[in-house]
C-alpha cells in the first residue's frame, strides 16, 4: 500500500509541471493586460515601459515562466502586480473562507444526499422517491449564482432567518453551503440510492431476511454499510473540489475566499494571483484524487489485493 | 426508521436556525457601510503605494487641500497656499495642533519627510515636478519645482495624497496599511481584512475637519463598518433588510428601488464618470467628418438618460464632466441631437436613405461595427444607441466583450465604433484619450491631428498657471469636438443610498465625491 501511495505521489510530478504550462499559457494569451491598469491617466509611454520592465513582463515568455516555476518550487509565489502585496499573504487570507464553506458544503451533502438517498431507496418508485430525487435533481442543476441569489430573497428577505452576506457569523455560512452542497447531495443521493437498491437484492439480504430479522435492521445494519462503498469513493473524489467549486457562490455571499480573489485578479489581470488560485485549485484536485483511490484501496479489498 | 429520520432532519433545522445572529449594526454608535463595488478588494490602506483605494482611506488620512462639488480648493491641513507668478514654487501654511493617530505631531517636517517616500512608486507621478520640499518654519513649507505644475492643487487632493505618519510609513514597511495605518483622519484604522471589511473607530482627538463639513470635530458614529460586496443585487438586498446601513453607490438597476422604499433615501452627487460613444476616424465611413458628425448628432441624451437611467443624472454634451471649468465651452461646440441636421449632413455625404432604412452609397449599405462591454448596462445602452442610429439611417452591428479583455480589443485599432465611459474629473483625460501617442488604446478613435497636438502641448505642459491650464485644455477640448470623433451620452450621478432609521445625513453634498466631507457628518438617526 505504502509503494502504492508513493507510485501515485511520483506520478503527481509531471502532472504538476502539465498543469502549471496550462496554467501560465493560458493567463498570457488571453487579451489584457495588468499594466493597464496601473497606469494612471496621464503617465506617459515611458511610464508603462518602467511598470513592464519592473514586473519582468519585458523578457520572453519562457523566462518569465522559469522565473514564476522556481520561485513556486521554492515555496515564493510572488507578489500581485496590481495589488501590490505577497501573493502567498493573499492566498493565505482567502484560504479559509474557501475552506470553511467547502468542508461545511461537503458535510452537508454527505449528510442530506445519504440520509436523502436511503429514504428514496426504501421507497423506491414511490412517491416519496421520485420527490426526493427530482428535488435534488432540480436543487443541483440551478446554476450557483442563481440558486444564491433565490436562497437570499426567500431566507433573507422574506423570512429574515439569515444574513444576507458576509463571512464574521456562522449564521453567515449557512446559505452559501446549501447553495453549494446541493450539487453534492444530488450525486450523493443518487449513488445511496441506486447502492442500496443494488445491495439489497444481493443473496446475504435474502438470507437475513428468511432468519427473520426485521427488515429497518437489515436496511441500516447490512444493506447500508454496503452500499456506503461507492457513496464514500465519490465523496472523496469531491475532496477536490471543495475549493474550486463556490468560485461564483463567494462573490453572491461577498465571502472572501479564493474565488472572490481568482474573479477580481482576472479582472485585473493580475497573472501571479491567477496562477497561483488556478495552481492551488489544481493541486487540491490532484491531491483529493489521490486521497480518494487510496481510501477506495484501503476500504476495498479487491483493489489493494490487484495492487499487490 | 422514518421516525429517526424525521428527527434528525428536524434537529438539523433547528441547529441552523440556531445559528441566526444578531444585524451587524445592533449598536447605535456603529454605521455599517458598503463600498462601491469598484472599491472592492483595495489590498492596503496606503496612498502611496497603493493603486485602488477606498472611500475608508479618506477617513483615515487627511490631505492638504479639500475639494468641493464644483472642483474648487479649499484649505484642510493646509490653511493656506500661494503659488509664485513662474509658477516655479508653491509656499503652503499649515494648520496647527494637528496629530497623527500613533501621537506624532503633524508639521513642516511631516511633509519635508512625505513627498521623498513617493520616490519610485506607481503613485510617484504625483510629485514628479517636485525638485525639492524646504521647510520655511515650524508650519510652512515650500514646494520648488522642476517645472511649473498648474495640476498641483488637483494633485494635493487626491486619495493617493492622504498624508501618512512617515515615521511610521518607513518602519511598518510593506505592512504599512496592512496591519497598521497612521494618518491624522477622523477615524483609525482597527482592522482589516481584504475582501471582507474594515473597522474604524473614531479619533477623539479630531478637530481638524474640514470646512466643507457642517461638522469639522469628531465624528458622530464611534465605529464604521466598511463592508466589501462586489455583487449589486447582494448590496441592494442588505440594505433593504437592514443589514447594513448605507450603500455608498446605489448600482443604477436599483436607484428606483432605492426611491420607492419608505425607510430608505437617496442622496445623489454628480459623479465622476461619463458615458461616450467613439468613432474610430481612420475607418470608413468615418473618415468622412460629415459621417462622424451625423452619427454624433443623431445620438438622442435626453431620451437615453429618460429611458434607461429613469431621468437620474445629467445628458452629456460635452466630453468632460460639466463640474469640471473645462467643460463650460462655446455652445456651437456642444453635441446635442439633431435629427435634421444628421440626415441632412449624410446626403450631404452622399449616403442616401435605402428602402430597408439603411442609408447607401455606390451599392454599399451604411453598416458599421458597434463594439461595447459585456455589463448588462453597457448592452442595454448600446442597443438604444444602435436604434437611434438606425433613425438615420445608420446600421450598427453590436459585438460585445468581456470588460477586462477589450481594452486589448481596441489596442488592434480595428474597431470602427464604440460605446464606452470612463471615471475621471480632470481635463487631462482629452489628452489621454485622443492624445496621438496612445493610439488603439487610450486612443481609440485613433485621432491623430496636427492643432489638436499644438493645443494638447499648450494644455499639458504649456501652462504655468492654473488659469493658463484651464483656457488651454477648454480650447484643446473644443477643438476635439469640433472633429466628432466623439458623441458625449450620459453623465451618472452617485447615488447613496441609506436607511433613514440607523442613520442621517445632510440633504446636499458639497464634496466631489463620497469621502470623508460627506461621512464625517454621518449621525445615527434620532
Amino acid at each position: 500500500m505504502l509503494g502504492y501511495i508513493f507510485r501515485r505521489l511520483l506520478l503527481l510530478v509531471p502532472v504538476f509541471l502539465a498543469v502549471s504550462v496550462v496554467i501560465f499559457s493560458i493567463i498570457h494569451l488571453i487579451p489584457g493586460d495588468p499594466i493597464d491598469n496601473l497606469l494612471k491617466i496621464g503617465s506617459g509611454p515611458e511610464q508603462r515601459e518602467i511598470i513592464t520592465a519592473r514586473y519582468g513582463l519585458d523578457k520572453p515568455l519562457v523566462v518569465q515562466y522559469w522565473i514564476w516555476l522556481s520561485g513556486v518550487l521554492q515555496g515564493d509565489l510572488g507578489t500581485a502586480i496590481v495589488a501590490r502585496r505577497p501573493v502567498a499573504d493573499l492566498i493565505a487570507q482567502a484560504l479559509p473562507h474557501s475552506l470553511t464553506l467547502g468542508l461545511c458544503a461537503l458535510a452537508f451533502s454527505t449528510t442530506f444526499g445519504i440520509v436523502l438517498g436511503v429514504i428514496a431507496a426504501l421507497n423506491r418508485d414511490k412517491f416519496a422517491d421520485q420527490a426526493i430525487m427530482g428535488g435534488v435533481l432540480l436543487g443541483s442543476t440551478m446554476p450557483g449564482f442563481w440558486l444564491g441569489l433565490l436562497l437570499i430573497l426567500v431566507f433573507s428577505v422574506w423570512l429574515g432567518m439569515f444574513p444576507v452576506s458576509g463571512a464574521r457569523t456562522w449564521s453567515a455560512l449557512v446559505l452559501p453551503v446549501v447553495t453549494v452542497g446541493l450539487g453534492g447531495t444530488a450525486l450523493v443521493a443518487r449513488v445511496t440510492r441506486v447502492a442500496m437498491i443494488e445491495a439489497a437484492q444481493r443473496d446475504f439480504v435474502m438470507l437475513l431476511h428468511a432468519k427473520g430479522m426485521r427488515p429497518l435492521r437489515i436496511n441500516l445494519r447490512h444493506v447500508l454499510r454496503h452500499a456506503l462503498i461507492p457513496v464514500v469513493t465519490i465523496l472523496s473524489l469531491r475532496i477536490g473540489w471543495i475549493l474550486g467549486g463556490a468560485v461564483t457562490v463567494e462573490v453572491v455571499f461577498a465571502r472572501p475566499g479564493l474565488g472572490t480573489l481568482l474573479i477580481k485578479s482576472l479582472n485585473q489581470h493580475d497573472y501571479p494571483v491567477v496562477q497561483a488560485c488556478l495552481l492551488i485549485l489544481a493541486m487540491a484536485v490532484m491531491l483529493g484524487t489521490l486521497i480518494g483511490d487510496v481510501i477506495q484501496a484501503a476500504m476495498d479489498p479487491r483493489i489493494r489485493a490487484a495492487l499487490g | 426508521m422514518n421516525r429517526s429520520i424525521r428527527g434528525c432532519l428536524l434537529a438539523t433545522g433547528v441547529s441552523l436556525a440556531a445559528m441566526v445572529s444578531m444585524a451587524p449594526s445592533v449598536f447605535a454608535q456603529e454605521a455599517v457601510i458598503v463600498l462601491a463595488s469598484n472599491e472592492v478588494g483595495q489590498p492596503m490602506y496606503n496612498p502611496i503605494k497603493g493603486t485602488l483605494l477606498n472611500t475608508a482611506n479618506s477617513m483615515i488620512y487627511d490631505r492638504l487641500v479639500a475639494q468641493d462639488a464644483e472642483r474648487g480648493y479649499h484649505p484642510h491641513l493646509a490653511e493656506s497656499w500661494e503659488e509664485a507668478e513662474d509658477g516655479m514654487a508653491w509656499t503652503f501654511k499649515l494648520k496647527q495642533g494637528v496629530t497623527f493617530h500613533n501621537g506624532e505631531p503633524f508639521n513642516a517636517q511631516t511633509i519635508v519627510d512625505w513627498i521623498p517616500l513617493f520616490e519610485g512608486s506607481e503613485n510617484a507621478y504625483l510629485v514628479a515636478a517636485i525638485e525639492k520640499v524646504e521647510k520655511l518654519d515650524e508650519h510652512t513649507v515650500r514646494f520648488v519645482m522642476k517645472h511649473p505644475d498648474p495640476n498641483m492643487l488637483y494633485n494635493l487632493a487626491s486619495a493617493f495624497m492622504g498624508v501618512p505618519e512617515p515615521k511610521a510609513f518607513v518602519a511598518l514597511g510593506d505592512d504599512f496599511g496592512v496591519t497598521e495605518a497612521v494618518g491624522t483622519g477622523p477615524y483609525r484604522m482597527e482592522s482589516f481584512d481584504i475582501g471582507l471589511e474594515t473597522v474604524l473607530v473614531r479619533n477623539e482627538d479630531y478637530t481638524w475637519g474640514t470646512p466643507l463639513a457642517e461638522n469639522t470635530g469628531p465624528a458622530k458614529f464611534e465605529r464604521l463598518t466598511f463592508r466589501e460586496i462586489a455583487e449589486d443585487s447582494t448590496a441592494y438586498l442588505e440594505l433593504r433588510t437592514g443589514g447594513v446601513d448605507v450603500l455608498l453607490s446605489v448600482p443604477s438597476d436599483f436607484l428606483p428601488e432605492v426611491k420607492q422604499e419608505d425607510d430608505l433615501k437617496l442622496l445623489t452627487i454628480q459623479g465622476r464618470e461619463l458615458t461616450y460613444m467613439v468613432m474610430n476616424v481612420t475607418k470608413e465611413p468615418f473618415t468622412d467628418i460629415n459621417v462622424r458628425q451625423a452619427a454624433a448628432l443623431a445620438i438622442n441624451q435626453q431620451e437615453i438618460l429618460d429611458n434607461i437611467y429613469n431621468g437620474v443624472g445629467l445628458a452629456a454634451d460635452t466630453f468632460l464632466i460639466s463640474a469640471l471649468p473645462e467643460a463650460k465651452i462655446a455652445d456651437e461646440h456642444r453635441i446635442s441631437y439633431d435629427p435634421d441636421k444628421a440626415n441632412a449632413l449624410l446626403e450631404e455625404a452622399g449616403w442616401k436613405m435605402g428602402p430597408d432604412g439603411v442609408r447607401m452609397k455606390d451599392g454599399k449599405p451604411l453598416e458599421v461595427a458597434l463594439w461595447t462591454q459585456s455589463d448588462s448596462t453597457f448592452r442595454r445602452l448600446t442597443e438604444v444607441v444602435q436604434a437611434q442610429l438606425k433613425a438615420v439611417g445608420i446600421s450598427g452591428q453590436i459585438s460585445t466583450f468581456d470588460s477586462a479583455m477589450i481594452r486589448d480589443q481596441y489596442k488592434s485599432g480595428e474597431q470602427q465604433m464604440a460605446v464606452r465611459s470612463y471615471i475621471w474629473d480632470n481635463a487631462d483625460i482629452v489628452d489621454w484619450f485622443f492624445g496621438a501617442d496612445r493610439l488603439g488604446y487610450p486612443n481609440i478613435s485613433m485621432f491623430v491631428d496636427p492643432k489638436a497636438e499644438e493645443l494638447r502641448a499648450a494644455a499639458m505642459t504649456g501652462s504655468k498657471s492654473s488659469a493658463e491650464r484651464v483656457a488651454n485644455f477648454t480650447a484643446y477640448h473644443e477643438y476635439v469636438l469640433s472633429q466628432f470623433p466623439v458623441s458625449p451620452i450620459y453623465q451618472p450621478v452617485i447615488g447613496l443610498g441609506y436607511n433613514t432609521t440607523r442613520v442621517s445625513l445632510p440633504d446636499s453634498i458639497n464634496a466631489p465625491d463620497i469621502n470623508s466631507t460627506v461621512l464625517i457628518d454621518m449621525a445615527p438617526a434620532e
